[in-house]
């Protein structure tokens, strides 16, 4: 009997009521790339957003437009992408012209619920820096943007996420980079419910760069799954990545990160970092770092490490008449600072080290 | 200023009894060296001072200006102005010593009472600090200890002992890694601290720093316990003759 309820239950057919809502089987814990981010588990049929295309706010510099158009076809495969297409009615699309030189940063919020595609273009030599904004309560979230540098172009993104207890989120980033384009991406998560942010890179051109930053802090049932996947095809590739985690009380922090070096990837030099710190042992970091390398000239290396902090350090600290707690928020904060120290934008850096301070201020 | 009475400390959970009990009397205005066998305990007495944990307290008492010492929290001795410059000082990844060092300070000043010390003072005070013990500007800007040469971090434990003014010094083997150079600037620094109301010991190995930093008396520390006391000079009979006497 129970053989058979549980089998009746992993049937993809057996759909949760917000699954029959949107016609379509949530990633789940069945799935390899989602086993600790479990969509279908936490989205509920009430979720705000659920199956409303959402209304995302932009602040564009004058000289720069969002048109919307009506597509349906996909240029991923991404389940969380089709479900966008489905429930997102357009794409807002923004082209960046050839050598446009971005001096005021492109703000986009509102994602509070719903389903939303962005299309982001940048022309040949364009540089432009942009900072987006997560947050929700009671509802769903589904962004999915897509990303596309032409050669020569250089991108600054900026994710600053936090969500109620109650949000559910999804985002999702394809960037295609062609020669010599650069991205730089940071990201500050400070959880929700359940949250997946995650970047896919696929590098289709000589010489890209690539920095893919970020930290999550996390408290109470709190969960921030961090994925990218970075698939390079060309020579000469630089990509970084370090990811700092923090998690206290119960909070779950996910890490996946995989680079795939294609066999025509010479020379690609390719650095992966995810170091976690756990400020209770009741909270649970998931990592999987994963390398697939087919070119045989290249440098690539990963990391990982998972922590407390360090009492002898914090006895240095006591002794120079530092309370304790103090120290330990002084040490959590240098620890996770340093993904951002290469923003070349001071203000945004300094701003994202004040929320990192109020953070420790509550929960360190 | 500092009164150890017949203390009994113990590592590894109980497990081993370091000092057996060890009294020594040191008042305010004199210096006072200890030295003593690898493994003696003396490291293990400034911690013992200082509150690090694991070093658990089984008999005696200790009374600082008064107060029963072994009653307050690590931080709250360092307020009281108890400072020990570490045998080993550790690295503080990611904080700049400038940072660290004027957190400490505002946290003791708050602990006592007194308004935060401004940044143009305190920089002004660092400065002059630093030309003092002639160190380079960027060291303080690197996070604190962080790949500093042995004897960078023990001139960085005197500038943190000048930058906080403590009341009683505790120096655990201050001068090895010190260079000939880097000593006398050292001890320069420890006896411009010298007061009348301040108390200072001196854990070495060497004579040598002692004739830089002359105590008012020397202390055998052997068998978890003061096992002889001596003048200045002591401690050249104790270079050359060793410690098979007190063991
Ligand atoms: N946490 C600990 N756990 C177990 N043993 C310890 C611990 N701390 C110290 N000990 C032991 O206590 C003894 C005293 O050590 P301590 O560091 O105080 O000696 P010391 O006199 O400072 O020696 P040195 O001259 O080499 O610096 C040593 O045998 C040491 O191994
Ligand atoms: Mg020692």
């Amino acid at each position: 009997m129970t053989l058979m309820s549980s089998r009746t239950q992993s049937k993809p057919s057996n759909l949760t009521e917000a699954e029959t809502e949107l016609g379509f089987n949530l990633p789940s814990r069945r799935d390899e790339a989602w086993k600790w981010t479990d969509v279908r588990g936490a989205v509920h049929a009430t979720a705000r957003g659920l199956t409303r295309a959402g209304r995302p706010k932009f602040l564009l510099p004058d000289d720069l437009t969002v048109e919307e158009i009506i597509r349906d076809d996909l240029e991923t495969d991404t389940p969380m992408a089709a479900l966008a297409r489905n429930f997102g009615d357009k794409v807002w699309e923004i082209n960046v012209p050839d050598n446009y030189k971005g001096v005021i940063p492109v703000e986009i919020d509102g994602f509070e619920s719903g389903h939303v595609r962005i299309r982001l273009i940048l022309g040949k030599g364009a540089t432009l820096s942009l900072i987006e904004n997560h947050s929700g309560e009671n509802g769903f979230s589904n962004i999915d943007v897509t990303i596309i540098l032409k050669s020569g172009a250089t991108l600054d993104r900026v994710i600053m996420h936090g969500d109620g207890d109650t949000q559910t989120r999804t985002l999702t980033t394809h960037v295609t980079q062609w020669g010599g384009s650069v991205f730089n991406q940071h990201t500050l998560s400070f959880g929700g419910a359940l949250a997946r942010l995650e970047t896919r890179i696929a590098g289709m051109s000589k010489a890209i760069k690539s920095h893919v930053h970020g930290a999550y802090l996390l408290s109470g049932k709190r969960h921030t799954d961090m994925t990218s996947y970075i698939d390079l095809t060309a020579p000469d590739a630089v990509i970084r990545q370090s990811v700092k985690g923090v998690v206290t009380d119960t909070a779950r922090g996910v890490f996946q990160g995989k680079f795939h070096v294609r066999r025509p990837a010479q020379h690609t030099d390719a650095e992966m970092r995810h170091d976690a710190l756990m400020l209770s042992d009741r909270a649970e970091i998931r990592s999987k770092p994963e390398l697939e390398i087919y070119a045989d000239d290249v440098a690539c290396a990963h990391g990982n490490t998972l922590g407390a902090l360090d009492e002898q350090a914090l006895f240095y600290m006591q002794q120079r008449g530092i309370p304790k707690d103090e120290a330990r928020r002084l040490l959590t904060e240098a620890f996770v600072v340093d993904v951002f120290d290469d923003m070349k934008d001071e203000v945004l850096r300094e701003s994202m080290r004040t929320k990192i301070r109020t953070w420790l201020e509550v929960n360190g | 200023m500092l009164k150890i009475n017949n203390l009994t400390a113990t590592v590894d959970a109980g497990r081993k009894t370091i000092l057996d009990g060890l009294s020594l009397e040191v008042p305010a205005g004199e210096v006072h060296a200890i030295m003593g066998p690898n493994g003696a305990g003396k490291s293990t007495l400034s911690y013992v001072l200082t509150g690090r944990e694991g070093y658990d307290v089984t008999k005696g008492s200790v009374d600082y200006l008064g107060e029963d010492l072994l009653d307050m929290d690590p931080e709250e001795r360092a307020a009281k102005g108890l400072f020990l410059s570490f045998q080993y000082p550790l690295e503080i990844p990611g904080v700049p010593t400038m940072t660290f060092l004027k957190t400490a300070l505002n946290a003791q000043r708050k602990a006592r009472g007194e308004d935060d010390m401004g940044a143009p003072e305190f920089l002004k005070k660092s400065k002059a600090v630093a030309a003092e013990l002639k160190m380079k500007a960027d060291m303080l800007k690197r996070p604190l200890n962080v790949g500093f040469s042995g004897g960078e971090k023990k001139r960085m434990e005197i500038y943190q002992m000048m930058m906080l003014a403590p009341k009683f010094l505790i120096m655990d083997e201050t001068d090895s890694g010190l260079d000939v150079d880097a000593l006398r600037v050292v001890a320069d620094g420890v006896n411009a601290l010298r007061s009348p109301d301040r108390g200072m010991l001196v854990i070495t190995h060497y004579q040598r720093l002692l004739d830089y930093i002359v105590p008012d008396k020397v202390h055998v520390l052997a068998g978890g316990k003061i096992a002889a006391t001596g003048e200045a000079d002591f401690a050249k009979t104790l270079e050359k003759e060793g410690y098979d006497a007190y063991v």
